[in-house]
């Protein structure tokens, strides 16, 4: 859609410096500015302090577990993810239209309600949450097997979301000729379909990954929050922002910036490549 | 389809209707203010009297009107002191704060929004007190009886989160100080270093770390964790509610002693000195203590105290906030970055 | 080379394969998604119907919904025209730090709403970097309405634009172009090209935007001080209810949020699929 006749262009150009105006000052004030302000606030004794405060055991071990439990959750999802998008646009059965509502419940449900059920639901009081416990030795609640099943339900829809309407468009040429050729199943979808959906899982992946980083409602009602144990770095802002710890809150917060836009920046560099300039 | 859509749009618009219709008008758009016949109190307080301010603020709205015919309505917001006293600071505009320790209004007149001295009224600017207790399991099933049953193996301890919980402070002083005072088994008075390693004992068998004092309580009764330390307060609350726990005093403990103070730059800022200066001084009257005792909350009313004597034995040694020299000193030498807790949690969990 | 059986990969055939794939998604599923919320239903409605339309029936409960769908109401009419805005200018423009421009879009998206009630907190709170110029106006927004309706609207920031921008940029600029030639002005070609094929995504945007803000929990938790009738959102009241050992009343009013937001999303789903087939 470039060739366009350079006179339109033109005359589309100049009135709408208003609207670009428009959009830069929203963005300006609405983003730009409260960062900029957390990022002077966090600097403000130093370099080294902010490296300090980052550092601290209690501070790294928040962020580190916030870290792993959200790669762990990162990699679940992108199978079950995956799988489930597949199920969905590839076979037919009944019950098929209710999951495809199912899975955008998440995003519906508030997180601290999230929260909430998955206490109801496997807390130690529970029947099933007594049973894990004492049968299996595996404590879901107050521990980091709770904070992946909450950041897990959260970030649901985003792959399966991601990857539908690739799957959708997909030719599928391909894989009959594959077929007609003697392939299993198994091989048209590891060398055929999958290349196809390598690129969406991982965006979709890693837009879950960034969104679970950064998440809060959920994990404070299940997680414990016990520093060195289960405190994630979210809740540890939370605490430091409350015991007028201005330094750690600020330093942290701009950890959980920093990975957060990092995470965005790449996810969609490798969409730019595959579409073109937005 | 043309169905479906009108059945969810009808329910959707329902449910704003509803909304809208049962909702309170709010009237105060402003923060607080009054006017000739009316006058709204902002109340920040610590969660634990939530119960007990509901009774206490309709008797005081009626002898107010009675007294000086003004209606006077209250704004309460209740969570972690610590939370509280931040948000005071940060431009939370509360008329009267009610926290639970004396270190959060310290915080708030050192931000230069209370500048007269608040310890003058009423029993030295304390409203009531309690004590650190634990809560049990109906039955008492392990046989909790002092603090050196809660180092012991397995034993699962609920404790709130000393970063946003006054109650947790009160916890962990109370902890430290028995030891320090000789007065758990196996640790020798006197002795910093074993009553250190005492608390990590006890801190390694901690399970959840919750906001504030409520939040621990509220997770016990869920049913986590074999036994919570807590407010004696917070416990006696809960068994009015019907929970089904058990009290259980150790033989050393600290006397904790909730403040209460009038915000001088907010209610010169509203124009509800008077009113809010009325309140505070008729929390201190038989009649609201009265209240405070029955909700679990030990009278500074020497008559209210005498009169429900029964209800809150006496503890064997029970020590104040001066054991410790005073707020300030306990805050840095406990709570400060390098204070024996934040050691303690970090050797914990190092383990 | 043997003969291999040759299967055609068509929909709907059975066979172990597929079979235990579906299976496998339905019990995951199952487990993730609907367990919880089973459960929560299960404890909302444990003392019995009555307790639960008594719940329905606070006065708390309906004066913090009020509050929510005021606050998402608001945040949706701005997003609704600075968003499309926003959205329009980056199909449409091209400018230096473009790439930039479009990434800090996003980061609402990821970021702790703790770190968003911190940062205006920093910005707006008594000791705050704008602090001096709202005094002078004698405006309050940290623990007041203003405060939570930035935060809410500072993490609903992406909804609206990144579903507005895929329309934006499939818009047949035929049509544009043929209009103005025929002398339509611009707010005429607007209003009467372009934004027909705008208005699904637009309604979408909106439902999506208003299920954000009614949820959003962590940033009004610290800006907003969770002050009853002024504060107090339905998520800080069911934080308030689980509290004062409230737990019906909690849970009632967590399934009405959730309710209320998955008829808002699937009403918009309808009417995208109605007008798309």
């Amino acid at each position: 859609m470039k060739a366009i006749l350079p006179q339109a262009r033109l005359k589309a150009r100049s009135p709408e410096l208003g609207l670009r105006a428009t959009s830069f000052a929203f963005i300006l004030v609405m983003v730009v500015i409260p960062m900029a302000v957390i990022l002077q606030d966090g600097f403000k004794e130093g370099a080294a302090e902010f490296w300090r405060q980052v550092t601290l055991p209690v501070a790294a071990h928040a962020i580190i577990l916030t870290l792993w439990t959200s790669a762990l959750m990162t990699v679940i999802n992108a199978v079950m993810g995956l799988l489930t998008a597949f199920v969905l646009v590839r076979y037919a059965f009944p019950g098929k239209a209710i999951l495809n509502a199912i899975v955008d419940l998440p995003l519906a449900i508030p997180t601290l309600v999230t929260g909430v059920m998955l206490v109801i639901l496997y807390g130690p009081q529970q029947a099933l949450g007594l049973f894990l416990n004492q049968e299996l030795g595996f404590q879901v609640i107050f521990a980091p097997p709770g904070i992946v099943l909450a950041l897990l339900f959260i970030t649901f829809p985003f792959v399966v979301r991601t990857i539908q309407p690739v799957l959708l468009d997909l030719d599928q040429q391909q894989e009959h000729a594959a077929a007609t050729l003697g392939a299993r199943r198994w091989t048209i979808f590891r060398r055929i379909i999958f290349p196809a959906l390598a690129l969406p899982t991982f965006s979709g992946s890693l837009l879950s990954f960034a969104r679970a980083v950064g998440e809060f409602g959920a994990v404070v009602i299940v997680a414990g929050n016990i520093p060195f144990k289960s405190q994630t770095a979210a809740v540890y802002v939370l605490g430091a922002v409350e015991s007028e710890n201005r330094l750690a809150a600020s330093a942290i917060s701009i950890i959980l910036i920093a990975i957060s836009l990092a995470v965005i920046l790449f996810t969609n560099y490798l969409l730019g490549r595959r579409r073109g300039p937005v | 389809m043309n169905k479906r859509f009108a059945a969810l749009a009808l329910i959707a618009l329902s449910l704003a209707l509803a909304a809208c219709g049962q909702s309170q008008p709010d009237d105060s758009d402003s923060t607080g203010g009054t006017s000739a016949d009316e006058v709204n109190l902002v109340l920040a307080a610590y969660t634990t009297p939530r119960e007990a301010f509901a009774e206490i603020i309709p008797l005081f709205q009626a002898s107010w009107l009675a007294e000086t015919g003004q209606t006077v309505t209250f704004e309460e917001s209740y969570q972690g002191s610590g939370a509280q006293s931040r948000a005071v600071v940060e431009g939370f505009e509360a008329d009267i704060v009610a926290l639970s320790l004396e270190a959060d209004v310290i915080r708030i007149q050192e931000a230069g929004l209370l500048t007269h001295d608040w310890k003058a009224v009423g029993a030295d600017g304390i409203m009531s007190t309690s004590i650190v207790a634990f809560a049990v399991r109906a039955g008492n099933p392990l046989g909790i009886a002092d603090w050196d049953d809660l180092a012991a193996e397995g034993v699962e301890v609920l404790t709130p989160n000393p970063a946003t919980s006054g109650g947790a402070m009160w916890n962990v002083l109370a902890l430290y100080g028995a030891a320090l005072r000789g007065h758990v088994d196996g640790v020798p008075e006197g002795d910093p270093q074993a009553a250190f390693e005492f608390l990590k004992a006890v801190l390694g068998n901690v399970l959840v770390m919750d906001d504030s004092a409520r939040d621990s309580i509220t997770n016990y009764e869920q049913g986590i964790g074999a036994v919570a330390i807590t407010y004696e307060n917070e416990v006696l609350v809960g068994q009015q509610a019907g929970t089904d726990y058990e009290l259980v005093i150790p033989t050393s403990t600290i006397l904790i002693q909730n403040p209460v103070a009038v915000v001088d730059a907010y209610v010169d800022e509203h124009g509800t000195r008077e009113a809010a200066e009325a309140f505070v001084e008729f929390l201190f009257t038989p009649a609201a203590q009265e209240v405070f005792s029955r909700f679990g909350l030990r009278s500074i009313d020497p008559q209210v105290a005498a009169a429900t004597a029964d209800q809150y034995p006496p503890v064997a040694d029970l020590f104040t906030i001066d054991f410790f020299g005073g707020w300030p000193q306990a805050r840095e030498n406990i709570f400060g970055e390098s204070g024996v807790f934040n050691r303690a949690i970090q050797e914990v969990q190092g383990q | 080379m043997t003969t291999q059986r040759i299967v055609l990969p068509r929909k709907g055939y059975r066979g172990w394969g597929p079979r235990l794939l579906i299976l496998a998604v339905f019990l995951y599923v199952g487990v993730l998604v609907l367990a919880p919320i089973t459960a929560l239903v299960n404890d909302a409605l444990q003392k019995g119907l009555p307790a639960f339309q008594t719940a329905l029936n606070t006065p708390q409960f309906w004066q913090s919904f009020a509050l929510s769908l005021e606050i998402a109401l608001g945040v949706v009419a701005i997003q609704a025209i600075l968003g499309s805005i926003t959205a329009w200018v980056i199909v449409r423009h091209s400018f230096p730090g473009k790439s930039i421009f479009n990434a800090v879009i996003d980061i609402p998206f990821a970021i702790s709403p703790v770190v968003v009630g911190y940062m205006l907190l920093l910005a707006f709170g008594r000791n705050g970097f704008l602090n001096p110029l709202l005094a002078v106006f004698d405006f309050q927004v940290a623990f007041a309405l203003p405060g939570i309706f930035l935060a809410t609207l500072f993490v609903s920031l992406p909804f609206m634009i990144r579903e507005m921008i895929p329309v934006i940029q499939n818009l047949d600029r035929a049509q544009e172009l043929a209009a103005s030639t025929l002398g339509a002005g611009r707010w005429t070609t607007f209003w009467r090209v372009i934004f027909p094929g705008l208005r699904t995504a637009l309604l979408y945007g909106v439902a999506l935007t208003m299920a954000r803000a009614m949820g959003e929990f962590g940033a009004v938790l610290v800006i907003g001080g969770g002050v009853q009738g002024r504060t107090a959102t339905t998520t800080m009241y069911i934080f308030h209810a689980l509290e004062e050992r409230q737990y019906v009343e909690a849970y009632t009013a967590a399934i009405v949020l959730g309710i209320g937001s998955v008829l808002i999303v699937s009403l918009a789903d309808l009417i995208r699929h109605r007008t798309q087939h």
